[in-house]
């Protein structure tokens, strides 16, 4: 047995960083190509389409489920001939100022309530009665109030973002860390200047998870509420399409119809959103 | 309220039996002699704060009085719960004290202002959505002390004099901890304030760090002579540091001592030893009981 004290101090000559041979390895192709994101959701896409017609075919019952390849031949001539793209377009018009709107709301109202106990007591309020009420459940009431047309739908747009949105914002403004908030006050900012400066981007990865949410609920509510009454200023929006499609037993253009909300849908959220991440919370590291 | 008072009155006579008022005196003979020579920079007079939790009203500090002169290097010490944390957001004016005045150059401290910039010990005081650059330069234009060229070459003066020059266009998010407390540290720098109030800025890094950063905040000193007040718990630190060192009691925080800590650079010699043995018996010469909230300092 070695004794404690016998153990010599050891000392060691260690290689410099040019004396190694390999420190980077560029990655196989295969293992490339699997890190690319984009390309890992459209195998997704594909291998759905894939089981879509599949089952379309062997189903072989095209009012009920046409097949992917009927579906695609059905947009594509809508598309085309003008019909889907018009319809789609008078859709967007409405949710854009349905979404605005909403949205301009709730940051004023959030923006009061962080301001005010009065003002949070009051949202707190507000969101508790209003956010589980379905938008679409207002729309009799908003046909009564606002007629038939664009007043109507932008009334139930803005019911359905408002809540959602306004929520999202102060649990952010909410969550702004002590120290945040300390700089601020630091350098003299108050008021709108606070709010603008600090709280608006250390808040900025709820606010956008809240305009996600508050932008599908925007969908499904367009749609819900065209399906119900659907015309506005004669001529229709998609969810007026569809139902129309439905009405004709034209089946595969029904389900041209969903798959172009689904595109617009995977358009924004892919293309919009995806932009507006990269370019904030990512680059600032609020986000992995 | 009457629980406070109690508490603060009763640890007041302990103290009263413990030391006897001759320290006191001196401690105010000194004061005096400052005054003779020129107002101090920062007067902290007789201030006691009392903040509320849930359940209770607590006396973080009671009857702190000391003086901060130009180019002072203070440093406030003291263990975790003798509210030397909490006097310092009083006087960086984010808390109120319930007895006694601070003020800077004669002015009564009310608010936040910029004339008194906090370093905190977070890594989160940078704002993450900036840059390093854009990090240093936002309070000089947005308190209007600088603008446009000339805040750019005064932020970028600062960052050189920490060294992150070559960071300036990258975000906070992408550099190490101490990277970020010597950016937090260029940022109240390159405001120029009356004086730099430093919140335990090295606490939360690994020691080779932290001994690195102490010895560049004291090459910094050397460079601008800036007044700074530096909130630690840390015996070593505070002698290395500090010009002056004030020694508070914990629960409530009441002053033990002012003292000159030994000459700038002999923190390893003997006298900074026996210094450091000599602050140590004072901080525990009363048993010390285990604070309640480890983080509140």
């Amino acid at each position: 047995m070695l004794q404690a004290a016998e153990r010599p101090n050891i000392y060691c000559e260690t290689l410099g960083p040019d004396q190694f041979g390999i420190i980077e390895k560029p990655l196989t192709l295969a293992e490339q190509i699997y890190n690319k994101v984009w390309l890992r959701k459209i195998a997704i896409l594909v291998v759905l389409a894939l089981g879509w017609e599949i089952y379309g075919r062997w189903l072989d019952n095209p009012l009920l489920v046409p097949p992917f390849s009927a579906t695609m031949r059905a947009l594509i001539a809508d598309v085309a001939n003008g019909t889907i793209p018009r319809r789609a377009l008078s859709s967007i018009e409405v949710l854009l100022i349905g979404f605005a709107t909403g949205t301009v709301l709730a940051g004023l109202l959030t923006v009061f309530a962080i301001s005010s106990r009065i003002g949070t007591d009051f949202l707190d309020t507000m969101t508790a009665m209003f956010n589980p009420l379905p938008a679409i459940a207002l729309l009799p009431l908003a046909l009564i109030w606002f007629g038939l047309g664009i007043g109507s739908l932008v009334f139930v747009l803005v019911h359905s973002v408002m809540w959602a949105v306004s929520l999202n914002m102060l649990a952010g403004f909410r969550g702004v860390s002590a120290t945040a908030r300390m700089v601020g006050r630091n350098y003299n900012l108050s008021g709108l200047r606070f709010v603008a400066r600090i709280l608006i981007p250390a808040a900025f990865p709820s606010i956008l998870a809240g305009l996600k949410i508050g932008w599908a609920f925007a969908w499904r509510t367009l749609i819900a509420a065209e399906l119900v009454f659907g015309v506005s200023s004669g001529q229709g929006g998609l969810g007026w399409y569809i139902f129309e499609s439905k009405n004709q037993l034209e089946i595969p253009d029904v389900f041209a119809g969903l798959l172009t909300i689904i595109l617009i849908g995977l358009a924004v959220e892919n293309v919009v959103f995806r932009f507006i991440e990269t370019r904030t919370v990512q680059r600032w590291g609020m986000q992995t | 309220m009457a629980r406070g008072a109690t508490l603060a009155s009763k640890t007041a006579s302990d103290m009263a039996g413990l030391r006897p008022a001759a320290p006191a005196v001196a401690l105010r003979g000194r004061a005096a002699t400052d005054a003779e020579t020129g107002r101090p920079l920062l007067d902290v007079r007789g201030v006691t704060i009392q903040y509320k939790t849930q359940a209770h009203l607590i006396t973080a500090t009671y009857r702190v009085s000391f003086n901060v002169l130009q180019g002072d290097r203070f440093v406030v010490l003291g263990p975790s719960g003798c509210g030397k944390s909490t006097l310092l957001k009083a006087v960086g004016g984010y808390l109120t004290p319930t007895e006694g005045e601070i003020r800077l150059k004669g002015e009564r401290i009310v608010k936040p202002g910029p004339d008194r910039i906090m370093v905190f010990q977070e890594f989160d005081q940078l704002l993450p959505w900036m840059t390093v650059f854009e990090n240093v330069t936002f309070p000089l234009k947005t308190t209007g002390t600088l603008r446009g060229k000339a805040a750019d070459a005064r932020a970028m003066h600062y960052l050189e004099k920490v060294k992150l020059a070559d960071f300036a266009h990258s975000y906070p998010h992408t550099l190490s901890g101490g990277m970020k407390q010597r950016v937090a540290i260029a940022r109240g720098m390159a405001m120029e304030p009356d004086i730099l109030l430093m919140d335990e800025p090295f606490a939360a890094l690994d020691a080779l760090t932290r001994t690195r950063m102490q010895d560049e905040l004291l090459s910094l000193w050397d460079d601008t002579r800036f007044t700074v007040l530096f909130v630690t718990h840390s015996i070593p630190e505070a002698i290395k540091l500090g010009s002056r060192i004030l020694l508070l009691s914990p629960h409530p925080g009441q002053v033990k001592a002012e003292i000159n800590s030994v000459p700038r650079g002999q923190d390893n010699s003997n006298e900074a030893a026996a210094l450091g043995r000599e602050i140590h018996d004072m901080l525990f010469a009363d048993q010390i009981e285990e604070a309640p909230n480890a983080a509140g300092g």
